[in-house]
């Protein structure tokens, strides 16, 4: 009996354990947006605060440049234009540390080429921090 | 918050416990501690993990009300939760007075995916609604077409998600059964050391099971599927939003339409605030009076960029106008964005101050609740609501006075309130909204205000009835407090 009462509390311990570590995670974020000119489909392969490598995939026009910056309402934070570079053709890469910490952050990607400019938003979630919040 | 009330099922459908040998005194101690245990564990999980504020943030499945002042004409468009996606997206338009301008016309986009599907809604009464493709959860853009007027409502189709913790009930559940038939099948529990086994995993199953069951109102439920990501941890609130307030023209003509324009950037990184709760069924209610108080526009702007709020009015009345306008980010709280503009023309022949006028004139020259409206009460000789009573008749600054409005029929709720008084004082420099206080009974509205400072204030009441927003304007006269210094 003092067996099952073990495994019982190993299962709720492990239940416990998975809601809270499977909560948010660290793993890479997807977003997808679409515009009047552009769609786009976003990668953050690390969504961690100080990392943050973004790229910017072209599902849908002709963009021949994009420049991301972020913003964090809550904190009233907000970051230089970063212009992504175009390792090959409709794949931007910008690698300049946009997001300084944990929090939600609003991507804002700046597109222009032949259709014209636009400017996308989306959301993402960056987890961990390498600078104390309000810092 | 909404909960799911399918959450609640795995209580109802809960069978009849196995049988089990005797309990142990040991095992008896370590029934009597469950209860000790699953109350840590649950004080961790909401320690560790709160709900973020939902306050005036539309939840899933609750609709989404938003009024709008467009093409000349007071209207609430209604958004009807979703209980399910791929599925119908039902969008209504209730109107306050008759309309007899086209229908409004509906684009419904998928920020995520750009699939787009449009319709016409006809603006009642009551609404009748259309129903709208939606393919998935997450951000979309309603646009509003009426005239040559566009409005671009930014929402979330929010699908509510079963409980995370389902899984582990019915797993437990399904591994308690599973081993005690299994169990009972296979001849088990002649042998002790297989009987040992078969309970304790029984019990390890129901264990989970009913811990979880149990702690189910505590546990902090899953976002619905489509919410924007929520920080655990951080500060809460946003920085102040700053709006400037224009019109274009920008002298406008009295009698002539024009446009005011509220841009709105924030506080702290100067960029566009295009995050605005719907606050009172409205993204911005916005306030426009005459400086002398003899008109009033009650009105609700339309988005048409993001940052940039527009409405189309018409003032008749030349001189300098305040604009005030209500608004609140989300995960903030309410702020008042204020301006003025000057109307051109010239100015009408003498007529006695509104501060003089107002007992005696019980309408203003100029009242509306839409550009549309600047008709005043009905006044009807039967029917004539009396002038607003006062308790104290009196008021005493910085104290509660309650104020009772008449109305002239039956009062329909109007941006989501029976009634409601916005108080300005003479000068300007202050402005009030108070809401009634939900006894709209018998004809009368009731609102308790508190007016700050002594001195004469402009108030107008309004409230909804069958086919017109009604305006009620007065004047109070605020006595100093004895006890203020």
């Amino acid at each position: 009996m003092r067996r099952a009462l073990v495994a019982a509390v190993c299962l709720v311990v492990a239940a416990a354990a998975f809601f809270v570590l499977g909560r948010g995670g660290d793993g890479p974020l997807r977003l997808t947006v679409t515009g009047t000119h552009y769609a786009v489909t976003v990668l953050i392969g690390e969504p961690v605060a100080g990392k943050g490598a973004v790229e910017v995939v072209l599902d849908a026009g002709d963009a021949d440049t994009v420049v991301l910056s972020a913003v964090m309402p809550e904190m009233g934070h907000a970051t230089p234009e970063v212009v992504a570079r175009e390792p090959e053709p409709g794949r931007f890469l910008a690698e300049g540390g946009l997001f300084s910490m944990a929090g939600v952050w609003e991507l804002v990607i700046r597109l222009t080429g032949p259709p014209g400019e636009e400017v996308l938003t989306a959301k993402a979630l960056i987890t961990g921090s390498l600078a104390e919040p309000g810092t | 918050m909404r909960r799911d009330p399918a959450r609640a099922r795995p209580a109802r459908l809960l069978p009849a416990p196995p049988r089990v040998a005797r309990p142990s005194p040991r095992r008896v101690r370590a029934a009597r501690l469950l209860p000790v245990w699953a109350a840590c564990l649950a004080a961790v999980l909401v320690a560790a993990l709160p709900v973020p504020a939902e306050a005036h943030v539309v939840a899933a499945g609750a609709d989404l009300r938003v009024a709008q002042t467009i093409a000349g004409t007071e209207l609430t468009v209604v958004v009807e939760g979703v209980e399910r996606v791929p599925g119908e997206l039902r969008i209504g338009v209730v109107a306050y007075q008759p309309v007899t301008g086209p229908p409004v016309g509906l684009e419904l986009r998928s920020v995520a995916d750009g699939r787009t599907v449009t319709g016409t809604a006809h603006a009642g009464p009551e609404p009748r609604y259309t129903p709208l493709r939606v393919e998935r959860a997450g951000p979309h853009e309603l646009r509003l077409r009426a005239g040559d007027e566009v409005a671009v409502v930014p929402f979330r189709v929010l699908v509510e998600r079963a409980s995370a913790w389902e899984a582990l009930i019915y797993g437990g559940l399904f591994t308690a059964g599973l081993l005690v038939v299994g169990g009972l099948l296979t001849g088990a529990p002649s042998r002790p050391r297989a009987a040992m086994l078969l309970a304790g995993g029984a019990a390890a199953g129901l264990t989970v099971a009913v811990t979880f069951v149990v702690l189910d109102p505590w546990l902090p439920p899953r976002p619905p599927d489509g919410a924007a990501p929520t920080a655990e941890t951080g500060a809460r609130g946003r920085p102040f939003a700053q709006g400037r307030v224009a019109t274009v023209p920008a002298r406008p003509a009295a009698g002539e339409e024009f446009t005011l324009r509220i841009d709105l950037v924030d506080g702290s990184t100067g960029l566009p605030v295009d995050d605005l709760a719907v606050h009172h069924e409205a993204l911005a209610h916005l306030v426009v009076t005459s400086e002398d108080g003899r008109a009033f526009h009650h009105v609700h702007p339309l988005r048409t960029a993001p940052g940039r709020l527009e409405v189309r009015m018409r003032a008749q009345r030349p001189g300098r106008h305040l604009a005030y306008a209500e608004l609140e980010r989300q995960d903030s709280g309410g702020q008042l964005v204020t301006g003025e503009f000057t109307v051109g023309g010239e100015p009408s022949p003498a007529e006695p101050s509104p501060a003089e006028s107002a007992a005696t004139e019980p309408f203003p020259a100029e009242a509306s609740s839409a550009t549309a409206s600047a008709e005043p009460a009905p006044t009807g000789s039967a029917g004539r609501p009396g002038p607003p009573r006062m308790e104290p008749a009196v008021p005493v600054a910085g104290r509660p006075a309650t104020i009772e409005v008449e109305t002239s029929g039956a009062v329909r709720p109007w941006l989501g309130m029976a009634g409601h008084l916005i108080v300005r004082s003479r000068d300007g420099a202050f402005l009030g909204h108070v809401h009634e206080m939900g006894s709209a009974r018998g004809g009368r509205l009731r609102f308790t205000f508190g007016f700050p400072a002594a001195g004469r204030y402009l108030a107008w009441a309004q409230y909804a009835t069958g086919d017109r927003i009604v305006t009620v304007p007065f004047t109070v006269d605020v006595a100093a407090s004895e006890t203020t210094p």
